[in-house]
């Protein structure tokens, strides 16, 4: 399930400036199709976390591009190791 | 209450004008006062005016769309995805986004299954005979290089060069497979396959979609105005390209067969521009210059 700038905007209760920042610090990179810009069920997760972290954890704003960062090789690390899983 | 998008007999990628004209048309037939002898029209009347208000709507109809609110236009308990079952070990489920994968935190080790190997002891418990394990390369591709197909070298840990031959319209996060080119087999084993994930560079000004190529081309006022023929790139060189007379910035035209490895086209979205620097003869003529015809280029939205 793709969902459109506005609907992303509507289900992660942000407004469209703030979807602006986390799209210029690459906290959010939805996938690219058709000139517009489609979201995924990942992306919504991710939106929650990044709130969660302002909100609720009191993480600063490079404090998030910091986690989402080591979150993304953690990742990618842990995806490795599954892959050679035989 | 029904789907309103059913009630008003639109699809869901509907504008609001169609909408709009959608709910007139079923207006003006239910309205109880156009309807006096028929009971029933109010009630249809009442479903098709809370459709309308729903969907009329913008922030509305976003919500619904989004499954956020429901037809009533009540609130609807929202799941709570975790980001954790969209990575890692799930980076392919569904609704997962490859865009985040990131190979960084070991790329300079080489392969996984060294540093498993490393990890566990494995090496000391391996069979006397044991074919080779795979190993993953990434590979960043210029996108010409990727659109048209290329040679390239690939450095591996050891020392060892390979030509990776790219396959002319390779898309972005596809995998080439050389087989043998992996970690050696133990004893009499075979090697193992490397795997090579490519990544396609940004190019300057042509973009893809599918197997079409976008490039945005800048054209002169007078070239816009006047049309004519003009050079314009592709990916395999650059064609004349005759620009009707009066085209209008973002209009678009196509070049069949020229996109991605012969498939597809090349959709070439004009740009008009004023000169860099300012121009005195054109700035002295535009201010003397009286047009045929009044028109007002920003009349549309007059309110």
């Amino acid at each position: 399930m793709m969902l459109k700038r506005t609907e992303f905007i509507a289900r992660v209760k942000i407004d469209e400036d703030t979807l602006d920042i986390w799209l210029s610090e690459q906290w959010l990179i939805p996938i690219h199709e058709a000139e517009q810009d489609a979201f995924t069920e990942a992306d919504i997760a991710r939106a929650l976390l990044i709130q969660e972290l302002e909100h609720n954890f009191g993480v600063n704003q490079p404090g998030i591009s910091i986690a989402l960062h080591l979150l993304d090789q953690l990742h990618g690390a842990r995806a490795g190791l599954h892959k050679t899983k035989r | 209450m029904r789907n309103p998008y059913e009630i008003l007999g639109v699809s869901k990628s509907a504008s609001a004008e169609d909408i709009r004209s959608a709910y007139r048309k079923l207006a003006k037939k239910l309205h109880p006062d156009l309807n006096p002898g028929d009971k029933k029209s109010e009630d249809k009347f009442k479903e098709v005016s809370a459709a309308n208000e729903l969907l009329s709507d913008n922030e509305k109809r976003a919500k619904f769309d989004a499954g956020v609110i429901d037809e009533a236009g009540n609130e609807k308990p929202q799941e709570r995805p975790f980001y954790r079952d969209y990575a890692g070990a799930n980076a392919g489920a569904q609704g997962a986004n490859p865009n985040y994968e990131s190979a960084s935190a070991f790329s300079d080790l080489g392969g996984m299954d060294d540093i498993l190997a490393e990890m566990l002891g494995r090496q000391a418990n391996a069979r006397r005979n044991a074919p080779g394990q795979d190993v993953q390369y990434r590979l960043s591709v210029p996108f010409l290089d990727a659109v048209n197909g290329a040679t390239q070298r690939l450095n591996l840990p050891d020392g060892s060069i390979i030509d990776v031959k790219i396959p002319a319209g390779i898309a972005e996060g596809q995998s080439i497979r050389l087989k043998g080119k992996g970690s050696p087999g133990r004893g009499t084993g075979t090697s193992g396959d490397a795997r090579v994930e490519i990544s396609i560079l940004p190019h300057p000004f042509f973009t893809r979609l599918g197997d079409d190529l976008l490039v945005e081309l800048p054209v002169s006022i007078k070239e816009a105005a006047l049309g004519g023929p003009i050079k314009a790139p592709t990916a395999t060189g650059t064609v004349l390209l005759n620009i009707p007379a009066n085209s209008n910035s973002g209009s678009q035209l196509r070049l069949k067969g020229k996109g991605v490895a012969g498939r597809g086209d090349l959709l070439v979205k004009l740009r008009v521009l004023l000169p860099k620097r300012p121009d005195q003869k054109l700035n002295d003529f535009l201010g003397s210059w009286s047009p045929d015809a009044t028109e007002d280029p920003r009349g549309e939205m007059a309110s």
